[in-house]
């Protein structure tokens, strides 16, 4: 060994860009004063952290006073479920292969599951076979963080649109939105709120190339949202508590860097995964690319290794230098199998043999030549052990 | 050789697994899933230490199985100690462990899955006798020695059995560990009981009896010095957790169950806390009932050697001994080599 480690993890957690740190520094070291105190370089502070938000809003086409900021996309997932569906029997729409952030929210509130296919696919059919005239919120995200299949954010919003139609004509009064948690998508695919047509959007700056323990909830104007903190009245009373300044200036910095560059990254990193996923099916004759194969992100690749033990091809890359995944970074550390892959009903043995590969601004083409060799090595050393 | 590695996921049977790689065995690494009970705001760390085992087991290219002993566990090992502790005894299920689930289940279950002979990685030697028989013998390392948890082990199931570590130094394994790059090199040791993970012996039995308070009385003057939470919880010998306030340490000299009340006292040269007799039962041999008349004994883990004789379940001990505990094992040994031992029985 001794060679470059080649991180193929960018799903789990990106680094922070040179330019996000630079943006932020001053915020670190220097000002530091709370934005909401009266004095001249507090209310600097207050521009500043203003300017960030209007940054985020642009970059998603979205209205600054739409934009909530908040610790990270757990909490953006939370607010916004719990923020729609406020008594345990009120109804949500979702499906099983969301992350757990989703999924355990839901779980709180009488929730419908809609049908995933065997891709990790939810058709905009099986949601609109689950929205019942009671359902308030429907709760999909764009790209799944595990398989990397990118559900039909457009066509589902069609269905809830038909949906409020419906309601309309029939004088139900329940009213019905649309949640997404695009995180995985930033800088990627299309996250325009508008072109989206959905009425909330949930981001994470450590997904992006920003600071952790920052995310967003941007929210179409009109929709009230019930407060889940209480405090301070930061952030319209939603999100309580002295804003993370130098965190939301990061973000900002960062969704604007992946907005601009997101054609060319996004391309590249196509062509990457393509390499990838070309070169070990074609030398390791029984490997098993899981998701869509058409509608996936340019960025994730999930492959099983038949007769090979998903967790341990991941110690076995450790240790070749490859730093990569079995299925989601949650799950693979409570020694279950994913409920990703128990959702769209993979056989076990092929989920209990699978490995995330995701790639990210600083992969090269190099790495992934040299990352190909080694995973072709760790599932030699590792077949039937 | 086929050999069966017990891996915990922990430093000694890392090194265990590695040094048997190294000598030309046919290692198998096996995680063993024992009983374990999620309690709130605890997080039992079996997971971790399965994902530590096969990092380990990947790094010397062997296989890991995972053995699921929960319920045998549970049975054998858990319940033995609740019920000990209900009666006022205090037992070590450590010994149990080794008894009924390692030296037994993991042994049978690794022969019937093609090992020929299993290896853990506890501080003991296992060496053949002049009639074949397999011998236990004292650790290398006079502080890591384990013979005290394995005195009931058999000695069918020593003969198929390696220690690997028997011979070395935890020092040494440590830095075994580390100069083969292991992942589990820094990793800490385990404490306490295995099952009961961090919280205390007090919260995990609390759930399986139900406890009364009771009065702490002084030993000699008959007085009431405070109340405790069960006489179960207590252990003749202790003397924290009593709450008596200041002033010299008051010990934990007898109790009785059905009053619920333990008896305290100051004076540690009190005539009940000292014995030059102990009764034994259950009484386990390695190789027969020992037969020399002078020999060692052990009443706790790291306890001084105590030179004794034995006789039909009795220990004669040449000096008197402070704080015998009921249900605990008293382990005895002819010079190094550890011959068995029984359950103090009162």
């Amino acid at each position: 060994m001794g060679e470059r480690v080649i991180y193929l993890d960018y799903a789990a957690a990106t680094p922070l860009d040179e330019r996000v740190i630079a943006a932020m520094e001053p915020y670190i070291h220097g000002q530091y004063y709370n934005p909401s105190a009266l004095y001249t370089p507090a209310r600097q502070v207050r521009e500043a952290y203003e300017i960030a938000r209007h940054k985020l809003a642009m970059a998603i086409g979205g209205k600054p006073q739409e934009i909530t900021i908040t610790a990270g996309a757990t909490e953006s997932i939370n607010l916004a479920i719990q923020g729609i569906v406020t008594r345990p029997d009120d109804e949500i729409v979702s499906c099983l292969t969301e992350h757990a952030a989703v999924v355990e929210t839901a779980k709180q509130h009488a929730v419908r599951w809609a049908q995933v296919d065997e891709r990790g696919y939810v058709k905009p059919s099986a949601v609109a076979a689950v929205i019942t005239p009671a359902t308030q919120l429907v709760s999909i995200g764009l790209i799944n963080n595990e398989l990397g299949t990118v559900q039909p954010i457009k066509e589902i919003a069609a269905v809830v649109a038909a949906k409020r139609q419906q309601r309309l004509e029939v004088g139900n009064e329940t009213p019905l939105y649309l949640h997404t948690d695009a995180s995985q998508a930033v800088g990627l695919l299309d996250i325009s709120v508008s072109r989206l047509g959905v009425d909330m959007m949930t981001l994470n700056s450590g997904k992006c190339y920003g600071p952790k323990q920052v995310g967003l909830l941007w929210v179409r104007s009109g929709i009230a949202l019930e407060s889940i903190l209480f405090g301070g009245g930061q952030e319209n009373g939603l999100r309580p508590g002295s804003e993370n300044v130098a965190g939301t200036i990061g973000f900002a910095e960062a969704l604007s860097i992946a907005h601009a560059e997101r054609k060319d990254e996004s391309q590249r990193l196509h062509r990457l995964r393509g390499y990838l996923e070309r070169e070990l099916s074609k030398r390791l004759p029984d490997v098993v690319v899981n998701g869509h194969p058409k509608r996936h992100a340019p960025h994730i690749l999930h492959i099983s290794i038949p007769d090979c033990d998903g967790e341990r091809l991941v110690y076995a890359l450790d240790g070749l230098g490859v730093l990569a995944a079995t299925g989601s970074a949650c799950a693979a550390n409570k020694g279950v199998r994913s409920h990703v892959l128990e959702a769209i009903g993979m056989d076990a043995a092929l989920a209990d043999s699978s490995l995330r590969l995701s790639l990210g601004r600083l992969t090269t083409d190099e790495e992934i030549m040299e990352a190909t060799e080694r995973i072709i090595q760790a599932a030699a050393q590792e077949k039937g052990k | 050789m086929n050999v069966y590695v017990g891996m915990s996921g922990g430093v000694d049977s890392s090194v265990t697994a590695a040094l048997l790689v190294e000598q030309g065995y046919q290692v198998t690494g096996v995680y063993m899933k024992n009983w374990t009970q999620d309690l709130p705001g605890m997080k039992c760390p079996w997971a971790d230490d399965l994902a530590d085992a096969k990092r380990v087991a990947v790094q010397l290219g062997i296989p890991l199985k995972v053995y699921d002993f929960q319920s045998e566990y549970k049975q054998r090992v858990v319940d033995y100690m609740i019920a000990e502790y209900r009666t006022g005894r205090t037992p070590n299920p450590d010994i149990m462990c080794n008894q009924e689930v390692k030296f037994k289940l993991f042994l049978e279950t690794a022969l019937a899955d093609g090992a020929e002979m299993i290896a853990t990685g506890h501080y003991a030697v296992v060496q053949k006798g002049s009639s074949g028989d397999a011998r236990l013998f004292r650790a290398k390392d006079v502080l890591k020695d384990q013979t005290y948890f394995l005195y009931r082990v058999t000695s069918d199931a020593l003969a198929k059995t390696l220690f690997p570590l028997g011979m070395y130094k935890k020092t040494e394994v440590r830095s075994m560990a580390s100069e083969r790059g292991l992942a589990t090199a820094r990793k800490k040791d385990s404490q306490g009981i295995c099952f009961v993970g961090s919280v205390g012996i007090k919260e995990f039995l609390g759930q399986y009896v139900t406890a009364a308070a009771g009065s702490i009385v002084d030993m000699q003057t008959k007085t009431v010095l405070g109340r405790h939470e069960g006489a179960i919880f207590y252990t003749i010998g202790q003397r924290h957790g009593l709450n008596l306030g200041g002033g010299l340490p008051y010990y934990v000299v007898g109790k009785d169950m059905v009053k619920n009340e333990v008896y305290v006292s100051r004076n540690l040269n009190h005539e009940t806390m000292w014995r030059t007799t102990v009764r034994l039962r259950d009484t386990h041999w390695i190789n027969g009932v020992p037969e020399r008349s002078s020999l060692v004994a052990r009443l706790r883990h790291r306890g001084s050697l105590l030179s004794c004789r034995y006789k039909d379940d009795i220990l004669y001990l040449d000096n008197p001994e402070r704080a015998t505990v009921a249900g605990q094992s008293a382990v005895i040994y002819a010079s190094s080599e550890c011959l068995g031992g029984g359950i103090i029985a009162d």
